[in-house]
Order: structure tokens, then sequence, then C-alpha cells
């Protein structure tokens, strides 16, 4: 099973458009990705759908690096009972 | 202008002052004011106390059916009987409304009169308008009426120019003689003072006025001729400081205070040549006219007169309190006026399709966080129109998530939050970028997008619907 950094690289991949190689965990999905608005509602969005969980919509927006989400999302998991692999 | 300058501090605070006092959102913004205004008059420093507003006895009156009708092609009778039910039922139990003028002339115009008053409504009380000829009482006293408007016009420019009396006093002795007829008549004459903010006031006016009111003094009170200051042309100014003619505080205090003529035998009418007209009319209440007359969504002459729907919110501003209005009416009438062909521009104050449509993101994001922060009122108690956003590539999800959960009705927790409407927001983006259009969202198309993203919620929405 995937990393949930790996998981989160390629979501991310996938709504951005971009080559998962190229993902860093410091890299900004604003100034460093390119997300626009409406994308940064797809990312939560396509998180949750990912890892079966929800996520507090402002708390989420919220998130500003790749790094941060996978912290952020393996919290939530652990806090709705998902498992994921660390 | 004589104070130094002053240091002011920060009050730092967590809590928000958002001046709830004022802007109480369950009505319009109250208008407060401090202390007495001053206006420099014949070299002399005169005081205003706007705040005692609240307790004098100021109305709206209303000429949709005179000057509103010179704007556009006749109504029907029986469109003027629904407006004029529609009227009553806005003006309230205390008549805030207080009186609408009709036509005399036509078969047509005396049967609209027939029907309205057959209604047994006590408001707007029912007058007349004629021409300033002495015969024209006959219509009006056959009418059963007991007011009517007269054109006495005031300016040089109507005097010599238009009329072409010979002298002033040829042109004052025969308007008197015509207020003369009313009064031998049983009626009370309404001088409508056309073109007053370009006439001679020390010259002609104040002196014709003064003879209108030693000429009511012989007559019982509620004969007593009433004055209209007719802004013919829109040159009234409602800047402190402004000169006479065109200055409206200096008009009324010397009508009111100099010549004596009562408050409550004062009425403004405004024209919106300059843009003014609102503001004048608000500003004719404060400095001591009782009466402001408007036109339904300000249709009139040219440029129009003042709204009544606007008065009708200035009132509740200055009065703190709705008096028995009732402010739903006001979209029934837009409403109604729409069906019968009356444009009313998208953008127009309190009744415009869209008075209250965002369409940037940012303000759809304020919305949703608090509607006060983008709506003027609580639309939706008092006007039965909540606030909306309008769907372009500007809206962001904020906007499509705004639009979605006042499309579904949808309070509290039950609404849809922005992360859910991605997919329409992602189409709406699309539509855009990637489709190339260039026009807003229709709702109609929003809607069927709705229907497919959102099935749970339709279903409900067509079942409650």
């Amino acid at each position: 099973m995937a990393t949930v950094e790996e998981r989160v690289k390629a979501v991310t991949a996938q709504v951005l458009k971009l080559n998962v190689d190229e993902i860093k965990n410091e890299d900004n999905f604003t100034s460093d990705l390119g997300a626009e608005s409406v994308q940064s509602i797809e990312l939560v969005a396509m998180f949750e759908e990912e890892f079966g969980i929800e996520m507090d919509e402002d708390a989420a927006l919220s998130v500003e690096t790749v790094g941060a989400a996978v912290e952020f999302i393996a919290n939530v998991c652990k806090e709705q009972g998902v498992k994921v692999e660390e | 202008m004589s104070k130094a300058k002053k240091k002011h501090r920060l009050v730092d605070t967590k809590e928000p002052n958002l001046v709830e006092d004022i802007f109480v959102h369950s009505l319009p913004p109250l208008i407060r004011f401090e202390g007495a205004a001053i206006e420099n008059i014949d070299g002399e420093a005169v005081e205003f106390d706007f705040a005692g507003i609240k307790d004098r006895p100021i109305v709206i009156t209303d000429t949709t059916f005179r000057d509103g009708q010179q704007a556009r092609p006749p109504y029907t009778i029986e469109q003027m009987v629904h407006i004029y039910d529609l009227l009553s039922k806005l003006s309230g139990p205390n008549g805030v409304i207080r009186q609408t003028e009709f036509f005399l002339y036509t078969k047509n115009d005396r049967e609209t009169l027939d029907r309205c008053r057959a209604l047994g409504h006590k408001y707007p009380e029912c007058t007349g308008w004629i021409r300033a000829v002495k015969g024209d009482f006959r219509l009006v006293k056959e009418a059963g009426l007991t007011e009517s408007g007269m054109l006495t016009s005031c300016s040089d420019y109507h005097i010599f120019q238009k009329l072409k009396f010979r002298t002033r006093k040829e042109c004052m002795e025969s308007y008197c003689e015509v207020v003369d007829a009313a009064f031998e008549a049983g009626v009370r004459p309404r001088c409508h003072l056309e073109d007053i903010t370009r006439a001679d006031i020390e010259g002609f006016v104040l002196p014709f006025v003064e003879r209108l009111m030693e000429m009511s003094e012989k007559v019982p009170e509620e004969q007593r001729a009433k004055i209209r200051l007719c802004d013919t042309m829109g040159f009234g100014i409602s800047y402190p400081g402004a000169e006479l003619p065109r200055s409206i505080p200096k008009l009324i205090y010397k009508l009111n205070r100099e010549v004596g003529v009562p408050s409550d035998r004062l009425e403004w009418h405004g024209h919106n040549d300059f843009h003014k007209v609102h503001t004048n009319a608000g500003t004719a209440w404060l400095y001591g006219c009782d009466a402001v007359n408007t036109t339904l969504f300000g249709f009139g002459e040219r440029t129009g007169n003042p709204p009544l729907e606007g008065a009708v919110m200035e009132y509740i501003a200055l009065k703190g309190d709705t008096c028995g209005i009732d402010t739903m009416v006001i979209t029934e009438l837009a409403n109604y006026m729409r069906s019968i062909g009356l444009p009313i521009p998208d953008n127009y104050p309190f009744a415009g399709r869209a008075f209250n449509t965002t369409r940037a993101g940012i303000h759809a994001g304020g919305l949703r966080q608090d509607e006060r922060i983008y709506n003027i009122f609580d639309t939706e108690k008092l006007l039965g129109k909540p606030a909306r956003v309008a769907i372009t590539d500007k809206s962001g999800a904020d906007g499509v998530a705004h639009w979605l959960n006042e499309f579904f009705g949808l309070k509290g927790e039950d609404r849809i939050n922005k992360i859910r409407v991605h997919k329409l927001a992602r189409w709406v983006i699309d539509q855009y970028e990637v489709e190339g259009r260039l026009t807003a969202i229709s709702d109609q198309e929003l809607e069927a997008k709705a229907k497919e993203f959102f099935p749970d919620h339709w279903a409900k929405y067509a079942e409650a619907k």
C-alpha cells in the first residue's frame, strides 16, 4: 500500500496536471505548484475521496504546503479511524 | 477649521464593533444626527433641528398617476386601480403614503378615480390636478374631491416666456383669482410653484405666497392653501451655503419661517435632471417640508421624480421604525410594473432583479461568512429578496456555493460547503477557460447543473416546490 505522502503527491499531480516526481514536500500549493482558487477546492475534495475522510473546510484550505497536507491528512485519518501507511 | 491636528490612538480589541445601533440589519441603516445643522441666511446663522424629524408628522405623497404618467403611455383603468390598491397596502394603517393625485379631464380619468375610491381605502387620499383655470374647479367639486393641485408657475421663464403675462402683478392677480375660485368651491388649493429653483424668490415667490397665506386666513383650516415647491428642472441644491434660488434649505426657511407657511402645508416635488432627486427630497424633509412628492420607481417627466420606494426607505431610516409600512409590497409593485411593460433596470435600488446580486467571488465569500458584510440590510425580510450572486468566471467556489444554497433554500448546518461544489465550480471555470464564454451563466443553466450534480438536494427541492 502506498504511503500518505505518495498518495497526496499522486492526487496533487492529477489535479494540477503535473509530473509526480516534480512535487516536493516543501512546495507551496499556490506559489510553487500554481494551484488556482478552484483547484484548491478540487484538491481538498479529491483528498477526501482518496482517503475516505471528511475535512474541516476552513482548516483544510489553510494548509499551504504538500508536507503540511501529508501531516494534516494523516491526523484526520487517525481521528476518523481510517488506516493508512505512514 | 481652526482646530489643531489631533492624535488618534488605535483602540485594539478582539471583539468587532459592528456599529449595530445604526446598522440594525432588520431595517435600513438608521440616519442619526448630532447637534443642530447651521445655515447662513441673510447674514445670520440659523439652526435646524434635524434630530426632531423623528417626532415630526412627515409623509410621502405620490404622483405616479400624474407626473409618472406623463413619462409613459397611459395606464389602463384596471392597471391604475391595481397600483392604487398596492400603494394603499404599502402605505399601511398610518398612511405614510398620504395622498396621490389624479387627472380629472377625461371620462377615463374620472372612472379611475371613482373605482379607486370605491376600494374604500383611507390612504392614500385621492386629490386632483388641474390647470390654473377657474372653471376647472367645477371638475374637482363634481368629483367630490376636497383638494386639488393647480399650476402657479413662478419663475420669469414661465411667467413671461411661457405664459406671456405682461407683468408679475398681472400674473399674481390671475393666480389669486383661481385660488379664490377654489375657496368658493370649497376646495383646498395646492399651489404648485413651478420652476421655483430659478425664480425670483424675494421679488415674486415670497410676496405671492404671503398673499396666499393672507387669503387662507379667511377660510377654514382644512381649506387653507398648501404650497408645493416644484423643482421642475432639477436645479435644487441641498448643500449648506448654496445661494437662492437653488438652495433648498433657504427656500424652505423663507417660506416656512419668514412667510409662515406651516410645515404640514409645504411639499417638495423634485426632478432628477442632475441625479440629485432623492437627496433633495430628503433635504426638504429635514429643513421643514412635511411632505415629499414621489412616483413609483422614479418614473416621471424626463429624468423622473423622487422614487417612492427610496422615500419609503429614507422614512424608515429617519424614524427608526417601519411605522406600519409593508415594505414587501415594493417587490410586488416592481413585479407588477414589469408585467405591464415598465422597464426597471436590473441594478435599480430595492426593486431591480439584481440590486443585491454580487458578481465578485471575494464578495460571495463574504456573503457566505456573514450576509451583513455585502447586503445592505435584511433584504429577504423587508423585500422578500435574499442576497444573491451572479455566476461568472470571477465568482469562485464561494459564489457557486452561495448560489446553490440560496437556490435550494438551505440554512445553517444544512448549507452545502464549497468543497462539495467543486464539480459545479469546475464546470463554471471551464465555460470560460475552455469554451471561451463571455457572458454570465443564467439561472436556468445553473439549475440544470444543480439537478445533475446534486440529485438528492434537487429531489427535496422539487418535492417542496
